[in-house]
């Protein structure tokens, strides 16, 4: 039974692989007249049929829509609008995202050297955490429970 | 599980930094020098559960391990789950920091409520061991998914229907951890039973 219990304790975490959770990506850019929007969980996991709502800088709705399949939503840019865009995600109870265009990307002409900017800012956002990030993580709290076993270990020694 | 920023309402917020104050203050009182470490090793084990993500057919889940995290740890789960969910808010963005208060209270409170409610079957035969960390996991996704839709419906949500999404979501997720807790909990209690909280358990034996 112990054998058998370490084995399927031990298959569990083997079946499963890591990946990124939680995390509510929306990542937006203005090309060749349009607004491309793109929303995912990370690591390939597009937030489909979620909805959209793109509002300026004072709370102005200028647009309302809806992710495909592909986590994927392109939209004309409205009328000429004095404002940052900003677009919000609802990617489901308690999951939300929200990602802002400034106006000058909206009036500024595309290059090809923007775009590339833009997408390398993209794949940077969709990276998973880094295993230097989870490790010091686990550090911080093996330290934070050293300092707690220190505090207790004064407490429970009787005053001198 | 973990809210996002800019979701709930400053009430909502206010009530769940509350909680989770008075939840940690009891939680770290509680803890013992001799469990600090089984604090730091549960603490980690939540830290980087939410990583592992679990594909099964066209729905993708991940790991919360409150359900065990409270079963050995009793109260102290409290401030292990805090400590958890702040660094996964700092390194990973999962989940709000505004939100922090409420997240924990989402996560540790069924964990503590597990931990009163299943650690009495624990050791009293194999069978009611798994069963009781079967439990323990199922009921602590299930009541963590119903507080979180208890938060959104303060915050204009429409109760019963958000509710029955998300318990619906995460029923796969309490299964998985239904059977991780059950066979952990077997498999701890026969080669270290000093890490479950019941002292009884392990000194007679």
């Amino acid at each position: 039974m112990k054998i058998f219990s370490f084995f399927m304790v031990n298959c569990l975490f083997i079946f499963i692989s890591p990946a990124m959770a939680h995390k509510v990506i929306v990542f937006a850019w203005a090309e060749a007249g349009m607004i491309h929007i793109e929303s995912s969980f990370g690591s390939n996991r597009p937030a489909k049929n979620c909805t959209l709502e793109i509002k300026t800088l004072d709370g102005t709705m200028v647009h309302q829509g809806i992710t495909d399949n592909q986590g994927l939503h392109s939209f004309k840019i409205p009328d000429f609008q004095d404002s940052d865009l900003i677009v919000y995600l609802n990617a489901g109870p308690g999951h939300s995202g929200r990602w802002t265009i400034p106006k000058t990307e909206l009036v500024g002409e595309t290059t090809p050297e923007k775009i590339e900017k833009k997408m390398a800012e993209k794949q940077s956002l969709e990276k998973g955490p880094s295993s230097v990030r989870i490790i010091s993580g686990i550090v911080i709290i093996f330290g934070l429970a050293l300092v707690g076993a220190w505090i207790k270990k004064k407490q429970s020694k009787p005053d001198a | 599980m973990h809210i996002s920023e800019g979701v709930l309402s400053g009430p909502v917020l206010a009530a769940g930094l509350s909680i989770t104050i008075a939840g940690t203050a009891v939680g770290l009182k509680k803890i013992e020098y001799d469990q600090m470490v089984h604090v730091a090793i549960l603490s980690s084990a939540f830290f980087v559960a939410s990583l592992i993500h679990i594909n099964i057919g066209p729905v993708s889940v991940h790991l919360i391990l409150n359900g065990i995290v409270g079963l050995l740890l009793g109260p102290a789960a409290f401030p292990a789950i805090l400590t958890a969910l702040v660094l996964q808010s700092l390194f990973f963005q999962y989940g709000g920091l505004t939100a922090l208060g409420v997240n924990a209270v989402i996560m540790a409170v069924p964990a503590v409520l597990s931990y009163y409610l299943f650690s009495p079957l624990l050791g009293r035969s194999s069978r009611l061991t798994f069963a009781a960390g079967f439990m323990a996991g199922v009921f602590s996704v299930g009541f963590s998914s119903f507080l979180l839709g208890i938060a959104l419906w303060f915050t204009n949500e429409e109760f019963l229907k958000t509710c029955i999404a998300i318990i619906s979501a995460h029923v796969p997720v309490m299964l998985i951890e239904g059977i991780i807790t059950g066979f952990c909990v077997s498999f701890l209690l026969k080669v270290y039973p000093e890490i479950i909280p019941n002292k009884n358990l392990w000194k007679n034996r």
